[in-house]
């Protein structure tokens, strides 16, 4: 058996009593990309979130590797989020902080590294996404793409098993979008794991392993980008893909 | 016809020493009192949102309490009834101006609570799920992420309690603290000369309150994250619907 990254089995969730994700079971394996499509409301967001410890599933289990990291402590569970990169819609970088001081957080807070050593580590990925020059810029004057590739290298410099991106380009000016899937088709490349929710069918093309879409809290279909778009097997993922192209 | 107003006697009274250690005990209660509001406030705010139904009790009663009754009435509370109640506060030790810390402190926690609760909760929620999702600690991510944040929301209205509480400082003037209030009473009806006594006062807390507003204009750009102290507005990011 290939070894699996990150693991979904029969996640179930629901808030206040509203059934978001029902019975999904996904299975990342090393240095594949999953890209994860599906109308608004089936759960992808949801998904993610499970996946990257940010809420407790209500049932089934999510695994890390070889470990079980659904119904464990709290503090435990910090420790496992840190292995797991982040990248939001939003970006969320932190606004009281530089673009370095983003970058460095993670080691100086969860891993405990020097400032010296933080700061060296810090401006290497924000190198690689060609930011460096702007390590002492405030987020609230970056634009979107730059804030995103910021948020990009301060799940990076974690150096996470996997990276899990929540449409990373869908609050972007449609000019900005290009130079964030740059980093991200330049990290698949790397043979970086990832999960990536995206309505860029382009780079879903180009990049994924497999393409996933979802409704109604399931995964419906599961298949190679070729096949996917030549000759999708559910009814469900043609309207939708009739809607998005 | 305007009576006289007489310079020699108001500088007298301005540069006199009830005056300015009047002014002096003044200023350190506020701080004081203020600091350990803040300190109070900050844990009845963090309360409020508590999972366990007994904490936000407390944190309702809390604020119940003080913010319902005069501050007068608590301060002479503290002062003479609290003695009273507990023997160990009857001792010689237990001076106005701990009795007048104690109950101001108390008093403004409920008002700082209720401010630092909305500077905290004025951040974005992203900020906090961004700090999890690094692997931070809830502390870590207060500390470092949110506190530093909601501060600059904070500021203004504690300026405005730092006026508030300045002032009532003389209220306990009731309890013989020798503040300023005290000073101008004391002066004005030696000889019979409210006005030059009183403006002296006057002065007093203009200049204090002056200060305090350079002050916290300089704690404000202190805590704007920008680059360059630029004070232009930035073009607000674009917000697309957060998709669960």
């Amino acid at each position: 058996m290939r070894d699996a990254v990150l693991r979904a089995e029969e996640v179930q969730k629901s808030y206040d009593g509203l059934a978001v994700l029902r019975g999904v079971s996904i299975d990342v394996g090393r240095g594949e990309v999953k890209v994860i499509i599906g109308p608004s409301g089936s759960g992808k967001s949801t998904l993610l979130r499970c996946l990257a410890l940010l809420e407790p599933v209500d049932s089934g289990a999510v695994w890390l590797e070889d470990a079980r990291v659904s119904g464990v402590r709290e503090k435990e569970l910090a420790a496992h989020r840190s292995e797991v990169g982040m990248v939001f819609q939003r970006f969320n970088l932190f606004q009281n902080m530089t673009a370095l001081g983003n970058v460095m957080c993670g080691l100086v807070e969860v891993r405990r590294l020097g400032k010296r050593e933080a700061r060296e580590r810090a401006f290497e990925f924000l190198d690689r996404v060609g930011l460096r020059d702007k390590a002492d810029t405030y987020p609230e004057e970056l634009s979107g793409g730059q804030q995103q590739r910021v948020a990009i290298a301060r799940a990076l410099v974690m150096r996470p098993k996997a990276m899990l991106f929540d449409e990373p380009t869908s609050a972007l000016d449609v000019e900005l979008v290009r130079e964030v899937l740059d980093v991200m088709e330049g990290l698949a490349r790397d043979g970086m794991t990832m999960v990536v929710v995206s309505h860029e069918l382009r780079f879903a093309h180009h990049v994924a392993s497999s393409i996933l879409m979802m409704d109604e809290g399931k995964i419906i279909e599961e298949a190679p980008p070729e096949q996917f778009f030549s000759s999708p097997s559910h009814e469900r993922t043609r309207r939708f893909l009739a809607l998005v192209e | 016809m305007l009576a006289s107003f007489d310079t020699h006697i108001f500088w007298e009274a301005l540069t006199s020493s009830p005056y300015w250690k009047g002014a002096l005990l003044a200023l350190e209660l506020t701080f004081v009192s203020l600091a350990t509001a803040c300190a109070i406030g900050f844990f009845l705010a963090l309360g409020r949102n508590s999972r366990f139904w007994w904490v936000r009790g407390f944190v309702f009663f809390y604020n119940w309490i003080f913010r319902a009754t005069p501050t007068l009435l608590q301060l002479l509370f503290i002062w003479n009834a609290l003695p009273q109640l507990w023997d160990a506060f009857a001792g010689s030790w237990f001076k106005p101006f701990l009795a007048a810390y104690i109950a101001l402190s108390l008093n403004e926690a409920a008002y700082m609570s209720e401010i630092i609760r909305a500077g905290l909760l004025s951040v974005d929620p992203g900020q906090e799920l961004a700090g999890r999702a690094l692997g931070m600690t809830r502390p870590r991510i207060l500390r470092r992420v949110i506190v530093p944040q909601a501060v600059r929301i904070i500021i203004p209205p504690t300026g405005n309690e730092f006026i508030t509480l300045l002032k009532l400082t003389s209220l306990a003037f009731v309890i013989s603290l020798h503040e300023l209030l005290t000073a101008a009473t004391v002066r004005a009806t030696v000889a019979f000369r409210y006005l030059e006594a009183y403006t002296a006062a006057v002065v007093y807390y203009l200049v204090i309150v002056s200060v305090l507003m350079v002050v916290q204009a300089q704690l404000e750009r202190r805590f704007t994250w920008k680059s360059a102290r630029r004070r232009r507005r930035a073009p607000v990011p674009a917000v697309a619907h957060d998709a669960r």
